[in-house]
């Protein structure tokens, strides 16, 4: 290889690098590309004066026959990629197109007979690849239909169903249809437990104390878990506290969104009653909070200490100090409402107490359903960060599971009372509900609370767009890079200086 | 008997006719006719630059010439390759070996490039190992040798497969005298059954190994004859300087 | 045969035995462990900073589209390993040929049963053995991430396929250049200079003089389009077809330097 083409290869590299990183090409780029194609160009013509100068008659058969086999091995080459290309084989091994559809749905489709899914959709719409993937794993079920559109096509049925753009579907099952905007596993689960309309029963939500508001459609709301409930099927109603009525003899459950204020003596000994006929609770505290639940909490084994649990495990989250949100991800595997729930599937509490779970009798079944990490302890609700790290353990604060989330199942009288207890309630909040699995989470217990245990499922995300939108577990991150992400290269660098060594005393 | 081992009983010719190497304008070797015959030890003297190495690599068919033909045993090693290669061993002038490799291990690997199977080549390469005195190193990178045993090594590659013909260029070159009085007695010890075209600057080397030299200058042959009689003048040097010859 | 497997195994021997090989192997992975935990770290965390009031993450209904493990951290990865091993592959094809060549050795090989293009085939097996157990090395990370993700074991073998075809694309690139020099040095830029050229074929486009048709085909033979697909979890066979093409075309243009030589004798 001559100097000259070697530095106009080099000016080449510069300037394609230069138009590749910037994205268009300045003087700097335009330069060393006029150089090296020039330099190139140069080089390629003295090596043909060479060839032909150093030409004997001798040498022109094998130069000719090298040259040609060259020629013949690029044009080959671009023919047979040409060639293939132009047949279009293609395989997906895209996990896109392995779709798991989640046992929700699949309960979902089964209860519903044959759905039909209608896509509208323009021809080269790029979503609607993974929109076609979803149905056709949803239709490889045997339950769903699909027939599909192009948008414009059938202008009376987009009117009729509401069709506002490309991607759409429209499910139809039973004389109803729903449409879905943006089709995901998440939103066609929905729409399909929309469509079932099955009753799960009615879900009080105590208001008149500062509890969260089911209506509220803020970040810190809790309108989204009205949606999420009555998606489940719950008919949802608010019961006032602060009148001191009995909970009616309708409710399949109670649910208590962390009060800010002492609950009146009357509610609580409403609330108590209704426990103590077979009643559900589902109740969500928060660190600092003295609402009068935790002593009536306390009496059915669901003490739980005022205290902040810090996690250093979970590290630093939500624009808060390392440790004070915790991150789930040890489960008891044997309760019905962690069903699905492992390592990989979090649940994100945003500053939570814990629970020393108890039974206040011995056939009572009380326990943990919800671990932090083990080197997690408890701190003062309103301990403060240090310069950037977790607060401070105090002395006597020992390191271990903390249940952030405790269940109970007692008998009485012949009926059985299930509390489900939450040490945070801002992950049920609109800005929490849908991060991770906490939706799974705090449905599951509403559901279990309400003995309603067939239906506890992993739903779809709905913020998936089929492209896995799942942190992996965090501790494990670093773990890996440390271990194996370091350890690897260190051992190969060993493996080199051994190859030295050995090179070198043979 | 198979050809190979009838070659190998007597050795094979070379012959050269107009061979001519040129490199731009530097005529390297110039119309060269020459046969050497089978078995006969013949030694190619000149001084350096003089084309020497240039004539065997055209025997070997490392370079093209740029006119004339050279043959071994009758096949072309431009048009025959593999049928040239299979009848020839080459001891280079510097020690082109791997240095990394353990003396077993590249005498294993020379073999199975020559295509001797694994049993076959196992055992040539111990053959090697105690014919050359190599058995006290065998497991030594030859990186790790002294010149001499770097230089038995070499001489050990080109015979591995038993060749008719083995072309030898300097092989004492860089030695020190008793590594030169080592080489050289293998090489005697080699010869009578192939044939031997030795290059080398070296008359004493070239009296001691060879039957006939010819003698390169400028590359023009430019001296012929027996060994005793080129080499036995007065001033033997005048060859190298192209004053004196009979080609 | 047997010729042929004789270098082969000596080109592995040579190779394994070099600490130079391990050197390269560790800094590979190094490199993809470094990017690949990098952004893997943002991802996650932009994962949780969308939850939050400040990036209204709920207000939209959702977390962005983009915002996902492939897009965030697979493509991205992909990419930047596709463009370190254009650095890191001709520090492994420099001595490849060039060392032959300074040493010598080349006419050692020539004066067996080997034929130029037998060299060359060899060469070019065992540089791709090697190449692929780089790419192994160095895909462990994203495998361990693939299969704790639940992506599936198509997707990871779609992704693996990838990049070692493009690391043996790169590899072919950098054999031809060490065939054509005794300087491994130089082999080495070359094989960067080269490598980076054919990376993306865009800036052809900056020649007034070419053609449209012409800038459509040379942008058609980009590494980096050929490359991308495999991320997705796409293989086609067209893209496969295309770095079997360029190998044959390095493999030929290594093999013409064997004639050349002859020729030239240089």
């Amino acid at each position: 290889m001559s100097a000259l083409a070697l530095c106009g290869w080099i000016a080449l590299a510069f300037g394609a690098g230069t138009v590749y990183a910037v994205g268009a090409e300045g003087w700097f780029g335009r330069a060393n590309l006029a150089a090296g194609a020039l330099a190139l160009a140069a080089a390629a013509v003295r090596a043909a004066l060479r060839a032909r100068g150093a030409s004997a008659s001798a040498f022109r058969g094998p130069l000719a026959r090298g040259a040609a086999g060259v020629a013949l091995a690029l044009a080959g080459g671009v023919g047979l990629e040409r060639a293939v290309t132009a047949t279009g084989v293609r395989f997906d091994w895209s996990f896109e197109r392995r779709f798991e559809l989640s046992e929700a749905t699949r309960r979902a489709l089964a209860e519903l007979g044959t759905v039909e899914a209608i896509l509208f959709a323009e021809p080269l719409d790029p979503r609607a690849r993974s929109t076609r993937l979803l149905l056709g794993e949803l239709a490889a079920t045997g339950r769903l239909r699909v027939r599909e559109r192009a948008l414009g096509e059938a202008a009376e049925e987009e009117d009729r169903f509401g069709v506002a753009g490309s991607n759409t579907v429209v499910l139809l099952a039973g004389g109803r249809s729903e449409t879905v905007d943006r089709p995901t596993e998440g939103t066609i689960y929905e729409a399909l437990y929309a469509l079932r309309a099955r009753e799960a029963g009615v879900a009080y939500v105590m208001r008149g104390a500062g509890e969260g508001d089911l209506s509220d459609a803020a970040p810190g709301g809790y309108s989204g878990l009205a949606a999420a409930l009555e998606t489940e099927g719950f008919r949802v109603r608010e019961l006032v506290t602060a009148t001191g009525a009995e909970v009616p003899d309708d409710a399949d459950l109670v649910i208590a969104l962390a009060p800010r204020r002492p609950l009146r003596e009357e509610a609580l000994a409403a609330l108590e009653r209704h426990l103590a006929r077979g009643g559900r609770l589902v109740a969500f505290l928060e660190p600092g909070a003295q609402s009068g639940l935790e002593p009536l909490l306390a009496r059915w084994g669901l003490a739980s200490p005022d205290a902040l649990v810090v996690d250093p495990a979970s590290g630093a989250l939500a624009g808060d100090p390392p440790g004070v949100n915790p991150l789930a991800y040890s489960y008891a595997t044997t309760h019905p409402i962690a069903r699905g729930l492992d390592a990989s599937r979090m649940t994100f509490f945003r500053r939570a107490r814990a629970f020393a779970p108890r039974p206040p009798e011995p056939e009572d079944r009380v326990q943990g359903v919800v671990f932090s990490s083990p080197r997690a302890w408890l701190a003062e609700p309103g301990a403060a960060a240090r310069d950037g790290g977790p607060p401070p353990r105090p002395a006597g604060a020992e390191e271990d599971y903390h249940p952030l989330v405790a269940a109970g199942r007692y008998a009485r009288d012949g009926r059985e009372t299930r509390i489900v207890a939450f040490g945070d309630a801002e992950l049920a909040s609109n800005r929490y509900l849908r991060t991770l699995y906490n939706l799974d989470l705090v449905l599951n217990a509403a559901l279990w609370a309400a003995e309603r245990e067939p239906d506890i499922a992993i739903r779809p995300k709905a913020v998936v767009s089929g492209r896995l939108q799942l942190p992996l577990p965090v501790p494990d991150t670093f773990t890996m890079f440390q271990g194996l992400g370091l350890l690897l290269p260190e051992a190969l660098l060993l493996a080199a200086a051994l190859a030295w060594a050995r090179a070198r005393s043979a | 008997m198979d050809e190979a081992t009838r070659d190998a009983a007597r050795g094979v010719a070379v012959e050269a006719r107009g061979l001519a190497r040129r490199f731009g304008a530097h005529v390297a070797l110039a119309e060269l006719d020459l046969r050497i015959e089978p078995g006969e030890a013949f030694g190619l003297l000149g001084a350096n630059g003089a084309g020497k190495t240039t004539f065997l690599r055209l025997v070997t068919g490392f370079l093209l010439p740029s006119a004339g033909r050279v043959a071994v045993d009758g096949r072309s090693p431009v048009d025959d390759p593999r049928g040239v290669s299979r009848r020839l061993g080459f001891v280079a002038e510097t020690t082109r070996l791997y240095p990394e490799l353990r003396v077993r291990r590249l005498l294993g690997f020379v073999a199975g490039a020559r295509g001797l199977a694994g049993a076959d080549a196992r055992r040539r390469a111990d053959e090697a190992l105690a014919r050359f005195g190599l058995e006290g190193v065998a497991d030594r990178p030859v990186g790790h040798l002294s010149k001499g045993f770097q230089q038995r090594v070499n001489l050990a590659q080109a015979f591995l497969h038993d060749p008719p013909l083995v072309l030898v260029d300097e092989p004492t070159s860089g030695l020190d005298p008793l590594q030169q009085a080592e080489v050289r007695g293998a090489l005697g010890a080699l010869r009578g059954r192939r044939t031997l075209v030795l290059c080398t600057h070296d008359l004493g080397e070239a009296r001691a190994l060879t039957e006939r030299v010819g003698v390169l200058h400028r590359g023009r042959l430019v001296a012929l004859g027996p060994t005793a009689e080129l080499l036995g003048g007065a001033d033997p040097l005048a060859l190298f300087r192209g004053e004196r010859g009979a080609a | 045969m047997r010729p042929f497997r004789a270098l082969f195994a000596k080109e592995l021997v040579v190779l394994f035995a070099s600490p130079l090989a391990y050197l390269a192997l560790a800094l590979v992975a190094l490199v993809t462990a470094l990017i690949f935990f990098d952004h893997l770290r943002v991802y996650n965390q932009t994962l949780f900073l969308y939850a939050s009031t400040n990036m209204r993450g709920f207000d939209t209904g959702s977390v962005p589209d983009y915002v996902n493990l492939r897009d965030t951290v697979f493509f991205p990865v992909m990419e930047t390993l596709g463009i370190t091993l254009i650095g890191l592959v001709p520090l492994v094809t420099m001595r490849v040929f060039a060392e032959e060549r300074a040493r010598g050795t080349d006419e050692l090989l020539l004066t067996t049963d080997l034929s130029p293009g037998a060299i060359v085939g060899a060469k070019f097996a065992a540089t791709y053995l090697f190449v692929a157990a780089m790419m192994a090395t160095s895909f462990v990370y994203p495998a361990m991430a693939i299969v704790q993700g639940g992506l599936g074991a198509e997707h990871l073998a779609a992704v693996f396929l990838g990049l070692t075809l493009h690391a043996a694309a790169l590899a072919s690139i950098g054999l031809a250049c060490s065939a054509w020099t005794g300087s491994q040095l130089v082999a080495a830029v070359a094989g960067w200079a080269v490598g980076f050229v054919v990376w993306d074929f865009g800036w052809v486009a900056s020649f007034q003089l070419v053609s449209e048709d012409a800038v459509r085909f040379l942008d058609a033979l980009s590494l980096h389009l050929r490359y991308g697909s495999f991320a997705e979890g796409i293989v086609s066979l067209g893209h496969v077809a295309y770095f079997v093409a360029l190998a044959a075309f390095a493999a030929a243009l290594a093999r013409f330097s064997f004639v050349w030589r002859r020729v030239s004798g240089g």
